[in-house]
C-alpha cells in the first residue's frame, strides 16, 4: 500500500518534468550579456516596466516585498529606454530579451502550458501576480492601450511604445485603457 | 503501556485539534520541525519495531518526493541554481519545499498517533450525544478502512483456494484484483445496511438512549486541559503578534530570535512534547514497579529457603 504510494508519486512527478521539457541552462547562460545594439537601420521600441501602481496600494502588498529592493522609490523597475525590434518581435519577446540582458528576475508560464494559447507574465523583479490584492498582476499596454490579445500573439512594428505595468486592480485597468480609446466617460 | 490514551477523550481531542491546526497553519520552519520530532517522538512511543522500520521506509523517500515538487513548480526566489526551460530553479524553492515536506509529514504522523489514540468508542463518547448522525457515520466510515484491508485479503486467500488465477500474467493478476474489488463492493454495501440496522435496533438513535463509558474527569485530565490551554493561547498570542512570521520568497527571512519569540517555540516545543513526556514517565514508573516486584520476589525465594 505505502509502497504503491509512492511510486505513483514518482510516476506523476516523472511525467511531469518530461511534459515541462527538460532544458536545462546554467545561470550564465540564461543572463544575456549582450544584446542588439540599434544601428540606424534596426527598427525599434521603448519598453517600460513600471510598478507605480503599488506605491499607491502600498498596505496591500504583501509584507515580505515591502522594501525598496523589489518596489523603487520611483515606481520604476525599468525605465524608458529604446530596444532594437527584431522581425515577428512580439510583446513577450522584447520584454523575455530585455529582463534576460538586464538581469531581472522574471517567471513565465510557456505558451504551451497556457489555455489561452498565449505565454503569461507570472512574476517580474519578486513581484507576482496577487502580490498586491486579489485582483493584481502584470499586464502590457501597447501605445498607452491593452490590447485584446496574449503578449506573445501581439507582434510589435516600428517605433511602438511598449509598457509592461504592474495593476492592483485589473478591473480598473482595463477601463482606463477604454477610456483612452476615446469613449467620452 | 499506553498513559497518554487513558486520559480523558475531551482533553485528548482538544490537544490533537491544537496540534494539528497548528501544525497545519503556522508557516514557521521551528514549529514545524517542532511538531515534526513531536510526531516522531510520540509515533515511536505507539509503534513497534518493525512498525518503525516500514514507517522510515515510507516517509523518507515521500520526504524527498515532496521536496522535489516545489522548485519544480514555483520559480520564485533571489538565489537561482539553474534554469529550467527558461524559469528559475532556485535555492528558496528547494527550502520551502523540505519545510512543506516536513509539515506533510509532521501532520501525517500526528493523523496516525490520532487514529491510534482516539478509537471509535472515545469518538462517539464525545460526539454521540451531540451529533449522534455524523457520530455514527464517521466512525463507521473510518472503521472501515482497516476493516477491508482485512477482507480482502480473506477473498483473496479464498479465491486462491478455489483455485482462480493463479498464473503470474499480469492480465490475469489484474483480472483477479477486479474480482475481488467486485466482491469486496457488494459485501461492503451489506454490511453497511447491516451495521445500521443493528444500531437502530439497539436504539441508537432514541434520545433516551445511554452507552458505557468508563471515562471520569480527573485532576490529571483537568491540568492536562489548562496546560494544553495555555501553551496554545499564548502560541496564538506570539502567531497573532507577529513574532514567528516567516517568509521564504524572495529571500528567505532570518529567524527571529527575540525573547519573546523563544518563548513562543519553546512553549509549542513543550506542547508537542507532552504525551511524549507522559509515557516515558510511565514506561519509568512501570520500571520502578517491575524492579520492585522482582526484588520482592527474590527476598521472598531467600526466606523460603
Amino acid at each position: 500500500m505505502k509502497k504503491d504510494i509512492l511510486i505513483i508519486f514518482t510516476v506523476v512527478i516523472l511525467v511531469a518534468v518530461l511534459l515541462m521539457g527538460t532544458e536545462f541552462q546554467s545561470v550564465d547562460d540564461y543572463y544575456l550579456t549582450h544584446i542588439d545594439d540599434i544601428t540606424p537601420q534596426s527598427k525599434t521600441v521603448t519598453l517600460t516596466i513600471d510598478c507605480r501602481d503599488i506605491l499607491n496600494n502600498y498596505d496591500k502588498l504583501t509584507p515580505s516585498l515591502k522594501s525598496e529592493k523589489y518596489v523603487p522609490k520611483d515606481g520604476y523597475i525599468l525605465n524608458k529606454q529604446k530596444y532594437v525590434l527584431r522581425d515577428g518581435d512580439t510583446a513577450f519577446d522584447v520584454l523575455y530579451r530585455v529582463v534576460r540582458y538586464k538581469k531581472i528576475q522574471f517567471e513565465y508560464q510557456g505558451a504551451e502550458d497556457n489555455p489561452f494559447g498565449s505565454a503569461y507574465v507570472k512574476g517580474i523583479n519578486y513581484i507576482y501576480e496577487f502580490s498586491c490584492g486579489e485582483s493584481s498582476g502584470w499586464v502590457y499596454k501597447v501605445n498607452g492601450v491593452s490590447p485584446n490579445y496574449g503578449c506573445s500573439k501581439y507582434q510589435l512594428s516600428d517605433g511602438d511604445n511598449l509598457e509592461w505595468v504592474f495593476t492592483c486592480d485589473l478591473n480598473n485597468s482595463y477601463k482606463y485603457s477604454d477610456d483612452k480609446d476615446g469613449d467620452d466617460k | 503501556m499506553k498513559a497518554f490514551s487513558s486520559m480523558h477523550p475531551f482533553v485528548l481531542m482538544i490537544y490533537f485539534l491544537s496540534v494539528l491546526i497548528t501544525a497545519m497553519f503556522i508557516n514557521n520552519p521551528i514549529i514545524q520541525f517542532s511538531a515534526l520530532f513531536g510526531g516522531i517522538a510520540f509515533c515511536g512511543m505507539l509503534t513497534t519495531a518493525k512498525q518503525k522500520l516500514s514507517d522510515i521506509a515510507f516517509y523518507i523517500p515521500l520526504l524527498i518526493l515532496i521536496s522535489i515538487t516545489n522548485p519544480l513548480f514555483s520559480h520564485n526566489g533571489e538565489t537561482p541554481l539553474f534554469f529550467m526551460n527558461g524559469n528559475a530553479v532556485t535555492l528558496e524553492a528547494i527550502v520551502y519545499g523540505v519545510f512543506i515536506a516536513v509539515m506533510v509529514i509532521g501532520v501525517m504522523l500526528w493523523c496516525k498517533c490520532y487514529s491510534l489514540i482516539m478509537t471509535s468508542d472515545k469518538f462517539l463518547y464525545l460526539f454521540g450525544r451531540v451529533l449522534p448522525k455524523p457520530a455514527i457515520v464517521m466512525s463507521t466510515a473510518l472503521r472501515y478502512i482497516p476493516m477491508l484491508k482485512r477482507q480482502s485479503a480473506k477473498v483473496k486467500k479464498a479465491q486462491k483456494a478455489m483455485g482462480f488465477y493463479t498464473s503470474e500474467s499480469y492480465f490475469d493478476r489484474l483480472r483477479f484484483s477486479l474480482r475481488v474489488y467486485s466482491v469486496l463492493i457488494g459485501w461492503s454495501m451489506e454490511n453497511a445496511v447491516e451495521t445500521a440496522k443493528a444500531m437502530n435496533a439497539r436504539g441508537f438513535k432514541l434520545k433516551n438512549h445511554t452507552s458505557y463509558s468508563n471515562y471520569k474527569f480527573k485532576t490529571v485530565d483537568f491540568l492536562l486541559l489548562a496546560l494544553n490551554i495555555a501553551l496554545i493561547i499564548f502560541v496564538f498570542w506570539g502567531v497573532g503578534s507577529g513574532a514567528v512570521a516567516f517568509s521564504y520568497y524572495p529571500q528567505i527571512t532570518h529567524i527571529d530570535t527575540s525573547a519573546f519569540s523563544l518563548a513562543v517555540y519553546s512553549a509549542y516545543l513543550i506542547l508537542v512534547f507532552i504525551p511524549f513526556f507522559i509515557e516515558i514517565q510511565e514506561r519509568i514508573k512501570w520500571n520502578c514497579y517491575r524492579s520492585k516486584i522482582s526484588a520482592l520476589h527474590t527476598q521472598r525465594m531467600k526466606k523460603e529457603q
